[in-house]
């Protein structure tokens, strides 16, 4: 087999292709029944077994084949023992922490410690500054609560090892999460896993964490995570090490042995290189397959104004077209009142072209003084608002009161016109 | 498909081929694409971007003169336009374009190269069809999803198209003082109307505006920018898979894909234009051809009127083209020009004052966190961060080289002004939160991934010189 280039440039001088009539002027090279493409594959392969096998005897913690098996605790297996909350679906929701500021949550358990040396408690929505700890007990000193505290990334706890932890001894009795401060929303805890951590159980976290379904979301504009959350090894990252050693030790080789290779270096570190782009790009091309089809569950076949109200602001929208039913055809000013960011924004877009005024950064509306007869004020889901249909004032955030009609009431929202 | 989905491809066909017609007139008069291979692709992918921005300037206009938008106004003197240019650009040529067409059609089979190339040339010519396929899907099945998109583009899209004119959007204080619907208000009512013009162009051929179809530009730009790539690659005298494989690295960049699938900001955008502007700039530096610099100015015009940083974008390429102007002295007046511009712009910080609306600060203090993430944890650019500084560290001898200097220096000015804007600006809260490091690189990432293919090529070339006579020394004794 030829090689695909050979001390070929990639760019060839004008007038240079109707000569060679685009094929690559390559000098003849040795004949060998060998691909001369192998080398460099065996290259690339060597050096990426030993990254693999050097992160592994660096990240097992115990036995590389355990006999133990993962155990996981669901949130509907776990007990709420101090703060407020409720099972949400496949989540349990904490609400807020009790009077002394602590939230836990708790269950009981029956592990060998020597056959779990991990625990991944599974939890998000946390504070960047959350003070998160897991609690357990054992069956050698059954009156002590161990205690450790969790990292929190992206609103997320890290997993812990506990392998070189001296309380982490016999047999775990119970574990318990505790979450500390005031909450400034949910925090979601979907249960946690007792891991023996072996060879095959990282490799799997690892190929989890780099291949799992990344859907859409508020910030994919701003950044791609490229899989979960947390990763303690990005894949891009891990590429690009194993790549550069390779090409390293390329350099290397063939500035000890000139004939090493039979593929010109730059070409190697290309091939390399377009190897390395080829596995992201094939993560990132599975990953758009499975966001297509979830795309095409919530949206396909509908026209538009049922995408709409298959779309998140789904029950704004159909308050928005009820409303818009009251107002007049010919656009107006409308002022769209409402406590959340997205709301107040959503509803403005769907408003127009009324000439509608909301405040993209606050809820804050603009005083009454600053309102016409004929204007619209659409409310959703706004506290602090208060409206007396006997006398037909309208008021706000302790504002002087403004005569209005209500035009549209529905659950969660409200139209009025001033008058 | 029902009849406003095929107006709506019909509508944007008449865009792009008023832009292909343009450009290939353009060149066919003032530049030269005979001896170009690459050439079709070239013309396919630039006239997209003529096209689209033509459009937009031709609704500015009809606004003005007080004529509604519709179908007729818009599209037929459009489609008059692209008559006369298509068969100036032809009248004198025969059956030239049939030949050309069948040339592109032989060399999109790959019918050029071995066994070997052409089978990855296929190969990943199928992968960015199932790419584009996959991304069509996704814009015309989710209805306008990011948040900007319907704070602040979308916005002035829908009440132009209902109104059917440009009205103005104004700010807070403007909007309350002003008579009801004279002046609009949303979040960014200073933002300029090339994007929403193309929105408020596919609702009028829907005659609705479709929250998911009007986006259909978004992918239109994402094929043609490959073409574009493509195009310019070849030309620049690249081999078709090299040149492929340069096109593909750009699209597929995930963050860049994201802009496609999540349609409705102005970064897909911005990057583009401002792509090919840098490279028809530097284009025209080197062939004096009017036609690359006819090209060049025009995309520069539309890189400001797409999006507020563009003017800086823009600014970016002056050190770039001094150094191609001027090969003897183009460096030291590019470096005095880094000077100078880092000079002010220290200058500036000490004022507190407001930039596009970065407030700048002297109080250098780089979000080296949030930059680690984006550019090398995350999965926003693949390999490409890794990729440039592995070739700038092993082609350091060919950066600053006649061929290879100018754009190192345009993306080493762009790199400045991101870099400058992270660390002395309230941006850095903005890479922190990665709300805004990725999409602002975005606008330059294209061109470092022409810039990295340019400069390992320069340097493959130079390491293939220097290394033959020691490759074949053993061979000799």
């Amino acid at each position: 087999m030829q090689p695909i280039v050979q001390n070929a440039p990639l760019v060839s001088p004008p007038g240079d292709e109707a000569r060679t009539g685009e094929r690559p002027a390559a000098p003849p090279l040795p004949q060998s029944k060998r691909s001369p493409w192998r080398a460099p594959a065996m290259l690339l392969l060597g050096v990426l077994i030993v990254f693999v096998v050097g992160y592994l005897a660096w990240s097992v913690p115990g036995a590389w084949f355990p006999g133990a098996s993962p155990k996981t605790w669901y949130a509907k297996d776990l007990t709420l023992a101090r703060g407020t909350g409720a099972l949400h679906d496949t989540a349990l929701a904490v609400t807020s922490t009790d009077a002394n500021g602590v939230a836990l949550v708790s269950v009981n358990t029956d592990l060998r410690a020597t056959d779990y040396p991990g625990v991944a408690w599974v939890v998000a929505d946390l504070q960047e500054d959350a003070v998160v700890k897991m609690l357990w007990r054992t069956d050698v000193r059954p009156d002590k609560v161990n205690s450790i505290v969790l990292g929190v990334q992206s609103g997320r706890t890290l997993p812990v090892v506990m392998a070189e932890n001296r309380d982490w001894v016999g047999r775990i009795t119970g574990l318990a999460l505790v979450v500390e401060g005031r909450l400034a929303q949910p925090v979601l805890i979907g249960g946690v896993t007792a891991k023996p951590m072996g060879v095959l159980g990282v490799i799997r976290d690892r190929l989890r964490d780099w291949f799992a379904f990344e859907p859409w979301n508020g910030a994919s504009i701003n950044t791609i995570t490229g899989g979960a959350d947390n990763q303690p090894i990005p894949l891009p990252a891990a590429l690009a090490l194993v790549l550069g050693a390779a090409s390293a030790i390329a350099f290397a080789l063939r500035r000890a042995r000139p004939r090493a290779f039979a593929i010109a270096m730059p070409a190697m570190l290309a091939a390399f290189f377009v190897a390395g782009w080829l596995v992201l790009d094939s993560r990132w091309t599975l990953n758009l397959v499975r966001q297509e089809h979830a795309t095409a569950l919530r949206y396909a076949g509908k026209d538009d104004v049922a995408k709409h109200l298959a779309s998140e602001d789904g029950a704004l929208f159909a308050f928005i077209e009820k409303a818009e039913a009251a107002m007049p055809k010919t656009p107006v000013r409308v002022f769209v009142a409402a406590d959340d960011d997205y709301v107040r924004g959503r509803a403005a877009y769907h408003l127009y072209p009324h000439s509608v005024y909301f405040n993209p950064r606050s809820n804050a509306l603009p005083p009454p003084s600053a309102m016409r007869a004929g204007d619209w004020v659409l409310v959703f889901e706004r506290h602090g608002i208060q409206y007396d249909k006997a006398l037909g004032k309208l008021r706000w955030d302790g504002q002087p009161p403004i005569d209005a009609e209500l035009k549209l009431l529905a659950p969660g929202g409200a139209l009025f016109v001033i008058r | 498909m029902s009849l406003d989905v095929v107006a709506l491809w019909l509508g944007w066909l008449l865009v792009w081929t008023l832009g292909a017609a343009i450009t290939f007139a353009l060149y066919r008069r003032f530049g030269d694409l005979s001896t170009d291979r690459g050439g079709v692709a070239f013309v396919i992918g630039v006239g997209w971007f003529i096209g689209q921005f033509a459009l937009t300037l031709w609704m500015r206009l009809l606004s003005l003169v007080h004529v509604p938008f519709g179908v007729v106004p818009i599209a037929g003197p459009l489609a008059l336009i692209a008559a006369a240019f298509a068969w100036d650009a032809t009248r004198h040529h025969g059956l030239a374009p049939v030949r050309r067409a069948r040339d592109a059609y032989d060399a999109l089979r790959g019918v050029e190269l071995d066994n070997a190339p052409r089978a990855l040339w296929l190969a990943l010519l199928g992968w960015l069809a199932f790419r584009f396929a996959l991304l069509l899907l996704e814009v015309l099945r989710r209805p306008l999803y990011p948040w900007d998109a319907w704070t602040q583009w979308a916005t002035k899209a829908r009440v132009w198209f209902e109104l059917r004119r440009i009205v103005p959007f104004g700010s807070e204080a403007a909007w309350l003082a002003a008579p009801a619907g004279s002046v609009y208000y949303d979040a960014a009512p200073n933002y300029p109307g090339t994007v929403p013009l193309t929105q408020v162009w596919s609702a009028t051929l829907l005659r609705r505006f479709d929250d998911a179809l009007v986006n259909l530009p978004w992918w239109l730009t994402g094929v043609a920018f490959a073409f574009a790539l493509y195009g310019f690659l070849r030309r620049q005298g690249m081999k078709p898979l090299a040149a492929l494989v340069g096109a593909w690295l750009a699209v597929s960049l995930p963050i860049l894909d994201t802009h496609v699938a999540l349609a409705g900001y102005a970064d897909l955008a911005m990057a583009t234009y401002f792509t090919l502007t840098a490279l028809s700039a530097l284009r025209y530096v080197r062939t004096r051809s009017i036609a690359d610099l006819v090209v060049a100015l025009v995309l520069a015009v539309a890189c400001v009127l797409i999006k507020s940083p563009g003017k800086v974008w823009i600014a970016t390429l002056i050190p770039g083209l001094i150094v191609a102007w001027s090969a003897r002295y183009g460096l030291r007046i590019a470096g005095a020009f880094f000077a100078v511009a880092l000079a002010a712009a220290l200058v500036l910080t000490r004022t507190g004052i407001a930039v596009l609306g970065y407030h700048l600060q002297l109080d250098f203090d780089m979000p080296w966190g949030g930059l680690w993430d984006a550019y090398f944890a995350f999965a926003n650019w693949h390999l490409l961060i890794y990729g440039a500084i592995a070739v700038a560290v092993i082609g350091f001898r060919e950066l600053l080289s006649r061929d290879i200097a100018p754009l190192t220096i345009v993306v080493a000015a762009g790199v400045a002004f991101l870099l400058f804007g992270f660390a002395f600006t309230n941006a850095r809260l903005w890479v922190e939160d990665q709300s805004t490091v990725n999409r602002a690189t975005l606008h330059l990432a294209p061109l470092i991934v022409v810039w990295m293919i340019t400069t390992f090529d320069a340097w493959a070339r130079s390491f293939s010189r220097a290394d033959e006579p020691r490759h074949a020394a053993p061979a000799a004794a």
